[in-house]
């Protein structure tokens, strides 16, 4: 089931990543580029080093005020003036960590300076007042899928009429607190991901990320349609060994599709069994749809992870070309993965999935408005 | 304006209850062995949403502020050698999943959020706009220990969990209403959690610009 109302428009949409902006992170994916190194774990508390992608000059240790705040001042140079935050012109802020690594540095050292940006209220209405938002601030957090939910709510507002323009700001900037987490979840390891590619062992590296999208009624060149999800509570970190979860959530999208050829951006973070599922459910879902995955060169950026690759997926809409899986060289879980990048001139749209913990699904289609 | 009718209403405020005592006091309404590894804010909104019986087509928001506190101080305690399972536990939704990844039960759509000042407006506008002919919004807090020296836990323990539809029928036990009106005001969740207790009627500004209204049958 999809949101029935009539499709809203991605007005502006960008990203950072360890790469750049937008443009450049496609730039780097079409070269085949890996923003990946092994770091420490632990960070300067040391432990196996483990792939991760963190933005230039950044550590994983916690600062005061945390040092992803640059980046995020510099996205809002992006993001064009509109009194957000007032009514009218709600914030969606979504993520799955917001300032949790304070809390991590907090526990270790004992300065009460890292609680100022703990909570997920603090850091956002530390955040908002930063940027210079108005109070109408929406924080909105289910793991890896929050950068999707942070679009339908934003869509579902503008379709309402309740808001001319809606802004969505995901964001997720590493941590030993979520690497520690991932790592002792056996799945973070010295191993780097190979999305959709078999193998005896599978591995996900993770990334730093944030980007934004202003969602509206009225202008934009990219119609955002059939937004849907679906949970399958069936396991807190795996999937339903049928795919049935991945099917559930992409029949709108595909009954949406239906007569128009699109390629398929995965989630594909490097974990084999979720990986086999969703290709084979893009398979069945979107016959002969080439399916990307980004994660083997981004990492995967959690929460931000939906709204990151859409800003790429525009990028790659616009210029023509799709880059292909990064690390996923050898034995594909399908013959539907493509493993280099191909021109996508011939396509009518994108369709975009990501999925989380507790069987959380994802997807919607982007086309030319 | 946005409007739904409170169809069934279920609220816990356990006070200065402790965690053990929670469980002891709710581990009949779970399977057996089920409540070993749930957090005291799992078992009260689990509790609490079991009485509506959500459906796979229910849409689910769900709100709290500070999530698993406990699992998360648990967690944070745990390094150097962090805890796979402490790590899963103290991820926001939680709450939600421990009870229905125990029921097996899928649901299309669930929108958990975190908010502050204006965390009652925000919770209502995702409910009221979901298109789901019925909306179960759910939420509440945990008392922290250490994270709460840091004003960064709830005091206090409480849960609810509320059925809205977009009819009234016969059995409607109240109603909501969000409308953009003049005027400027903040409701977070706590507040929120004791209009619903007290089924106490409300008619006011919720945040700028926008108004509340919350009547009882």
């Amino acid at each position: 089931m999809a949101d029935s109302s009539s499709p809203v428009k991605v007005a502006e949409c960008g990203c950072i990543t360890p790469f750049g902006d937008a443009a450049a992170t496609h730039a780097a994916l079409l070269r085949g580029a890996c923003a990946l190194r092994p770091v420490a774990v632990l960070g300067r508390e040391g432990g196996q080093a483990v792939p991760l992608a963190l933005l230039p000059g950044r550590s994983l240790d916690e600062t005061v005020p945390p040092d992803w705040l640059g980046a995020l001042r510099g996205l809002r140079r992006a993001i064009p003036d509109g009194d957000w935050g007032s009514p009218g012109r709600p914030v969606f802020v979504t993520g799955s960590n917001f300032g949790v690594g304070g809390l991590y540095a907090l526990r270790r050292t004992g300065d009460p300076a890292f609680a100022a940006w703990g909570a997920p209220a603090t850091c956002t209405e530390r955040l908002r007042a930063d940027l210079g938002w108005g109070p109408d601030v929406s924080i909105v957090s289910h793991a890896c899928v929050s950068a999707h939910l942070g679009l339908l709510l934003a869509s579902r507002a503008a379709s309402a009429g309740l808001a001319e323009e809606a802004l969505v700001l995901s964001f997720d900037f590493l941590s030993p607190f979520v690497a520690g987490g991932f790592h002792a979840l056996k799945i973070l390891n010295a191993s780097f991901p190979a999305p959709y590619r078999l193998g005896e062992a599978g591995a996900i590296g993770l990334g730093d990320g944030a980007a934004f999208a202003v969602i509206s009624r009225g202008r934009g060149a990219w119609a955002l349609e059939a937004q849907c999800v679906y949970n399958e509570m069936h396991q807190f970190t795996a999937n339903r060994g049928d795919g049935s979860g991945f099917d559930r959530c992409l029949d709108g999208v595909a009954a949406a599709a239906r007569g128009r050829r699109v390629w398929f951006k995965g989630h594909g973070t490097g974990t084999l069994d979720a990986g086999r599922l969703e290709v084979a459910a893009a398979a069945r879902a979107f016959p002969g749809a080439p399916v990307v995955g980004w994660k083997g060169s981004l990492g995967h950026t959690l929460g931000s992870c939906g709204l990151v690759e859409l800003a790429v997926a525009i990028e790659s809409v616009r210029s023509g070309r799709t880059p292909g899986t990064v690390g996923g060289a050898g034995a594909p879980m399908g013959e539907n993965v493509a493993l280099e990048s191909f021109g996508n001139a011939g396509f009518d749209g994108v369709v975009c999935a990501s999925n989380a913990f507790g069987g959380a699904h994802a997807a919607f289609l982007l086309c030319h408005a | 304006m946005l409007e739904r009718h409170i169809q069934a209403l279920c609220t816990d405020d356990p006070g200065d209850e402790a965690p053990a005592a929670a469980r002891e006091r709710l581990k009949g309404r779970f399977p057996p062995g089920a409540t070993r590894r749930m957090t005291t804010l799992g078992l009260l909104v689990g509790n609490a949403l079991a009485e509506l019986e959500p459906g796979p087509e229910d849409a689910v928001v769900y709100a709290t502020g500070y999530a698993e506190s406990r699992a998360l101080e648990g967690f944070l305690d745990s390094f150097p050698a962090p805890s796979p399972t402490l790590f899963q536990t103290s991820i926001h939704p939680s709450a939600v999943q421990q009870l229905m990844i125990g029921r097996q039960s899928p649901v299309r759509e669930f929108l958990p959020l975190s908010g502050g000042a204006l965390f009652a407006f925000h919770m209502l506008r995702a409910a009221l706009l979901s298109p789901a002919p019925r909306v179960l919004l759910c939420g509440g807090e945990e008392r922290g220990s250490w994270l709460l020296g840091h004003g960064l836990a709830s005091a206090r323990t409480f849960a609810f969990a509320a059925a809205l539809t977009a009819q009234a029928g016969p059995r409607a036990l109240g109603r909501v209403r969000l409308a953009r009106a003049p005027g400027d005001g903040r409701l977070g969740i706590e507040a929120w959690f004791d209009i619903l207790r007290g089924r106490a009627p409300f008619a006011g500004a919720v945040a700028p610009g926008w108004r509340m209204e919350v009547a009882w049958s």
